[in-house]
């Protein structure tokens, strides 16, 4: 009597499994540069969920994903396929590279534009957004939005600070109304460093125990090593 | 603004340091209690201290303008009399460290007879003509009777000496007060002032022409003498027994509210040249003298509307502003008036009139010294969080903070949460469906963290008066041993201590009393 081969099991599965396969893949790569969390693959009712992470591997070992941490909800990992760039919402925004901010290329480009408004600060003039833009186009391959983010930064930073032109005399070359950008405080060349802030330049201003310190406690007038520090001159 | 902790533990120190502390004792428990009959005083302040001592150390404080009785109306109807009470005037005992700049003020604008009838009455509290006159007497170089009379002469037109204010006015209680005043509309029209201590105060000042007497007169047959016709309307008539002494001479007393509006225009003069030039403070200057005897009260938000003719002539007046042409006095007020996204209009310009804007002005100097503390305390990423939250002026979620700051997104939680527990920020949760961490928003709310930062300059003075004082016993064990150049090292530190107290004290008044 001939028995009937049975069917291979691991075949079945195997033919169940790369379909399954092949609609994970489609999920992702339907979202492009956002691709899938797992909690959405699982969303899918026609997948088993206790499968979703046996497919994914088989994806990521066979290079059609990869895996991306969000930047902004640190928990939530994403799928995203390869042929696609990620989305700048996951990997925080321009200034980041393989999930970390690119802190040393932040501040070259700060150092450069200080420079730009140092030269032109001997000439008793401003810098207009459109040249700074302009330069860092040229020179640096930055957009006008991230260049906007570099110069809000500086004034955040206060060392320079953005003008609406009037047309008179550092404004003289510039059209009236026109943003443009100049240095401020110890570097604007307008005087010494403010000097009125005192709180600050004294040991207390900048105590990390001030609500520790009593005139009778441990941490006192009398005992503070901040103080004898500042007086031992 | 109410006063902070450490403003009570400091007025207690000034106290303590310049009468004791038997003194300092009521004072600090009339601080925190609020105010009390002497009665109630002696009975709860300490076991062994009699009524009778009680009673010379709140004429003691009295006398140096530290503490105002007065007494409340009881209701109608009942038999009960009015308790005298006795209220700490705060803001008189912090002024005490800051004498040699009201002297400074006076020795300026006036000369220095003039200085040193003030000085008499600052370190006396007040004082009769006749008192300043025997004080010059025993003086080393005495200057005449004349010469002081005159000098006293001018402190009074300059408004930088008054006349003491009623010993003990009696409030009525506010319904019947505002409607003695011609009736409920105009009550509701009328500013009620907002504290005890307000209501005290105004109650006890006397109107301008008794204040500061045009006519210097001393006798009974004066206009300056206690009678009826010179007791405002609204105010118990009582023979004002203590405001003159027992000769009927007029007791004078430093009149602080003007010290501290001429310090408040010093500082608004000198924001403006930091931040300007000195065209623009010229013309500032110019403008608050325009007004100043406009200004009804000592921390006026604005000033009177004024002409360009009459800033101008103001401005032609002082040695600098001769130099400036009408002009550049223009270019000068269209600056002031000039919003920018650094710096907001220092000056208003409407219907061909300018006003001074002294909370922007000093808004500015108070926003310098909190971003210099965060920047010290936190660090440059804090620094530039507070300024971005500061501008936003609204509740902002953290991971838009880090983008706005350019930090990384790990940073920003740690950093905020500082300066919350600080005191320097806002928090609030936001818990949203799906999300299993809520989302954890930040603001800047300024009068919580000028109300932190004050109580943190006065905790500082504090620490700064302890501390010099702590270098002085030093010294006094030091001195018997050796090296010229260890007591040079010494005074050295009690002049950066002294100094810096001094400076501190000019940050604490642009929190709180410009």
């Amino acid at each position: 009597m001939d028995k009937r081969k049975r069917p291979d099991p691991k075949s079945l599965g195997g033919d169940i499994n790369e379909q399954h396969e092949k609609k994970v893949l489609d999920m992702i790569r339907k979202n492009q540069g956002m691709g899938a969390t797992t909690s959405e693959l699982k969303s899918d009712k026609t997948i088993p969920p206790t499968l979703i992470t046996r497919l994914v591997n088989s994806l990521k070992k066979k290079d059609l994903i990869r895996e991306v941490p969000n930047m902004n909800n640190k928990g939530y990992k994403h799928f995203i396929a390869m042929e696609f760039q990620t989305s700048k919402e996951l990997t925080g925004g321009d200034w980041y590279t393989d999930g970390s901010l690119d802190l040393s290329k932040i501040e070259d480009l700060k150092t450069k534009c200080v420079m730009i408004l140092e030269r032109q600060r001997h000439r008793h003039r401003v810098v207009t957004l459109d040249v700074i833009c302009g330069y860092f186009d040229k020179q640096e391959n930055l957009s006008v939005d991230q260049t906007k983010e570099i110069l809000k930064n500086l004034i955040l930073d206060n060392e320079i600070m953005e003008v609406k032109s009037n047309g008179l005399n550092e404004f003289a070359a510039t059209r009236i109304g026109e943003l443009c950008y100049k240095l401020a405080g110890k570097n604007s060349g307008n005087g010494e460093a403010r000097a009125g802030t005192s709180f600050a330049s004294m040991p207390c201003g900048a105590c990390p125990s001030i609500g520790l310190c009593s005139p009778d406690g441990v941490i006192s007038p009398g005992t503070c090593v901040y103080f004898q520090k500042w007086l031992d001159f | 603004m109410t006063t902070t902790e450490y403003g009570i533990v400091y007025a207690v120190h000034i106290i303590t340091v310049q009468f004791g502390s038997v003194v300092s004792k009521v004072c600090e428990f009339l601080l925190r209690r609020g105010p009390l009959s002497s009665r109630e005083i002696s009975r709860l302040v300490e076991p062994d201290m009699s009524y009778n001592q009680v009673k010379d150390i709140l004429c003691l404080l009295i006398q140096h303008n530290c503490v105002q009785a007065f007494s409340i109306e009881p209701p109608d109807g009942s038999e009960s009399k009015a308790t005298v009470q006795y209220i700490v005037l705060c803001n008189n005992i912090l002024h005490r460290v800051r004498y040699n700049k009201f002297s400074r003020i006076v020795n300026e604008e006036l000369d220095f007879k003039c200085g040193a009838v003030l000085d008499g009455l600052l370190s006396n509290g007040r004082l009769t003509l006749g008192q300043l006159i025997e004080r010059d007497k025993d003086s080393g170089k005495p200057t005449g009777s004349e010469e002081i009379r005159e000098s006293l002469q001018k402190l009074v037109a300059d408004r930088f000496v008054e006349r003491i204010p009623s010993p003990e006015p009696v409030l009525g209680n506010k319904e019947q007060e505002l409607a003695k005043k011609k009736g409920s509309k105009a009550a509701k029209i009328l500013k009620e002032p907002e504290t005890l201590e307000e209501c005290v105060l105004e109650a006890a000042t006397p109107v301008d022409a008794i204040r500061f007497p045009h006519i210097f007169e001393q006798d009974s047959n004066s206009p300056l003498a206690d009678n009826d016709s010179n007791i405002t309307e609204g105010k118990r008539k009582q023979r004002d027994a203590d405001s003159s002494d027992h000769n009927n001479e007029v007791i004078w007393r430093p009149n602080f509210e003007e010290f501290i509006r001429r310090l408040r225009h010093k500082a608004c003069v000198e924001i403006v040249k930091e931040r300007r030039d000195e065209g623009c403070a010229i013309v500032l200057k110019a403008m608050l003298e325009v007004g100043r005897s406009h200004e009804k009260k000592v921390k006026t938000d604005k000033s009177v509307p004024m002409s360009l003719s009459s800033i101008y002539e103001e401005v032609m007046k002082t040695e600098a502003g001769r130099t400036l042409v009408l002009e550049r006095v223009e270019a000068c007020l269209d600056q002031l008036s000039a919003t920018s996204s650094y710096l907001p209009a220092f000056v208003i310009e409407m219907d061909d009139s300018y006003v001074v804007d002294f909370k922007s002005i000093l808004s500015v100097a108070q926003k310098d010294e909190v971003q210099a503390v965060v920047m010290r305390k936190y660090g440059k990423e804090a620094f530039r969080m507070f300024r971005y939250l500061s501008q936003e002026g609204r509740f902002v979620e953290t991971n838009k903070i880090a983008d706005a700051a350019l930090t990384e997104k790990k940073d920003p939680p740690q950093i905020l949460l500082k300066m919350w527990k600080d005191g320097y920020l806002h928090m609030q949760k936001l818990v949203v469906t799906g999300s299993y961490v809520p989302f954890l928003l930040w603001k800047v709310n300024k009068l919580i963290v000028t109300k932190q930062m004050l109580d943190e300059m006065y905790h500082a003075s504090l620490n700064l008066s302890l501390r010099l004082a702590h270098e002085l016993e030093l010294e006094k064990e030091v001195i018997l041993l050796s090296s010229r150049e260890r007591d040079n090292k010494i005074k050295a530190k009690g002049l950066l201590l002294s100094s810096t107290r001094f400076k501190l004290d000019d940050a604490i008044m642009i929190f709180h009393d410009f």
